[in-house]
């Protein structure tokens, strides 16, 4: 019969043995899920923005954003939760201009992320409505979240 | 639904029940009756009910929202934002603690009186007895998310308005749809709230003790807490009791997601059917003689 100290031992080992195997398993935050999410979920704002701003007209279809994301922490492999999330996203503005700019996203183990846009393309926290009102600015900062099953 | 059958399968076994024994339902009642004279249940169902208002009007004096949660952006923009942003800012401390309160005592308040021989000796068997605590234990869990929500939403509605949400996926829901998100978030908190509810009752029966039954779910759902901040493995995350608290973000969206939902679903029916199984084996194995 095995000792106390080697089932303790045996019971370490085979723990460390199943989170080693757990952390090699692919993550729930993956680039493609990130980018199949921010790209429509931006072109929906973007279009509410624009709607504000007075330029009618433009749908997320003609908006069609490309998003590339990436994690800045080369060790993370560009997968999981974390606070270094760079998508660089080009999409047509009005008058199919098109624009492009730098996003930065939080992004939850939850599949949830925080996305801040560029505020030298898309404006700051608070813009002026056609309409001479200030409102939110809705791709200043905006949330997101994505299946991760 | 279909006649008990295991009657007639085992005429021969010894009889657990006897013919003349009562019914669950009245061992229910007595329970319910029990529960409803404690000062604790009503004042928590009353501070249920208040809460929100008193934490929309403190929201609504600060010009500063809190954007680290979701929905807390638009807390100002539609009173819908409200019980969104609470349930996520709440659901998964909160709930523990509300449900806890009552299943992590039911069982254990009878040692702690000594009463169960004397509520053994009435014409309930242990697991009629067992059946009805738990029950009563659920009511409370499914009536104070009720409250709850319902609460929330009046308030955000009240208090901030009906203007259409801002949801997940960068359209605005109309106050119709919004309002469903609404219910239906609340509504998939109730699996992994009766988790709790179950592990709550199956540290009471172990121990005996009414702090553990009320803190222990409180302080495991901490530590599940702590594993999901620190960005632990997913595979294990999936597990937690604390991750299908969650489950609703796929609902608040253009085209909803349903998946961590159904997962949510299966892992909280796990712990419920563990947690019950464990309980029940315990009381039903146990001597009770003294008291």
């Amino acid at each position: 019969m095995p000792s106390r100290p080697h089932l303790v031992l045996a019971a370490l080992s085979s723990a460390a043995a199943l989170a080693g195997l757990l952390a090699g398993c692919s993550s729930d935050v993956t680039t493609p899920r990130v980018e199949r999410s921010l790209g429509p979920t931006f072109a929906n704002l973007y279009v509410q923005q624009q709607t504000l701003l007075g330029h009618t007209g433009l749908t997320a279809a003609t908006v069609a954003p490309r998003p590339t994301c990436s994690r800045t922490n080369p060790a993370a492999h560009n997968k999981g939760a974390g606070t270094d999330w760079i998508c660089q996203v080009s999409w047509t503005g009005p008058d199919h201009k098109p624009l492009k700019g730098k996003f930065e996203l939080t992004i939850h183990p939850n599949g949830c992320y925080e996305a801040g846009g560029p505020t030298k393309v898309i404006g700051p926290v608070t813009i002026r409505a056609a309409d001479g009102k200030d409102v939110t600015n809705p791709v200043f900062e905006f949330d997101g979240c994505f299946d991760t099953t | 639904m279909t006649a008990p059958t295991t009657t007639t399968a085992a005429p021969e076994a010894l009889p657990a029940t006897p013919a003349t024994r009562g019914r669950v339902t009245t061992a229910y009642r007595w329970e319910a009756a029990k529960l409803v004279a404690q000062a604790r249940t009503r004042v928590t169902l009353g501070i249920c009910l208040i809460a929100p208002f008193v934490f929309v009007t403190l929201l609504d004096q600060q010009s500063q929202v809190p954007k680290d949660t979701l929905f807390g952006r638009w807390i100002h923009a539609s009173g819908f934002a409200t019980p969104l942003f609470i349930l996520g800012f709440a659901s998964q401390w909160v709930f523990p603690l509300l449900t806890s309160i009552v299943a992590g005592d039911i069982f254990s308040s009878e040692d702690q009186y000594g009463t169960w021989k004397t509520i053994l000796t009435r014409s309930h068997s242990r697991a009629q007895v067992f059946w009805a605590k738990t029950l009563v234990a659920a009511t409370f869990a499914v009536l104070v998310v009720i409250v709850l929500g319902l609460a929330t939403l009046t308030a955000g509605l009240l208090l901030v308005g009906h203007q259409p949400l801002e949801g997940l996926s960068g359209t605005l829901l109309s106050p119709g749809r919004a309002a469903s998100v609404v219910l239906a978030a609340w509504a998939t908190t109730l699996p992994p709230l009766l988790g709790f509810t179950a592990l709550a009752i199956m540290l009471s029966v172990l121990s005996r003790t009414s702090a553990v039954g009320i803190a222990g779910p409180l302080v495991i759902g901490l530590i599940m807490q702590v594993y999901t901040f620190l960005n632990g493995p997913d595979a294990v995350r999936h597990l937690l009791l604390v991750t299908p608290f969650d489950s609703w973000h796929g609902l608040a969206r253009d085209h909803p997601y349903y998946g961590p939902l159904w997962q949510g679903s299966l892992v909280s029916l796990g712990y419920l059917v563990v947690c019950l199984a464990v309980a029940h084996l315990m009381l039903r194995r146990r001597d009770i003689t003294g008291g």
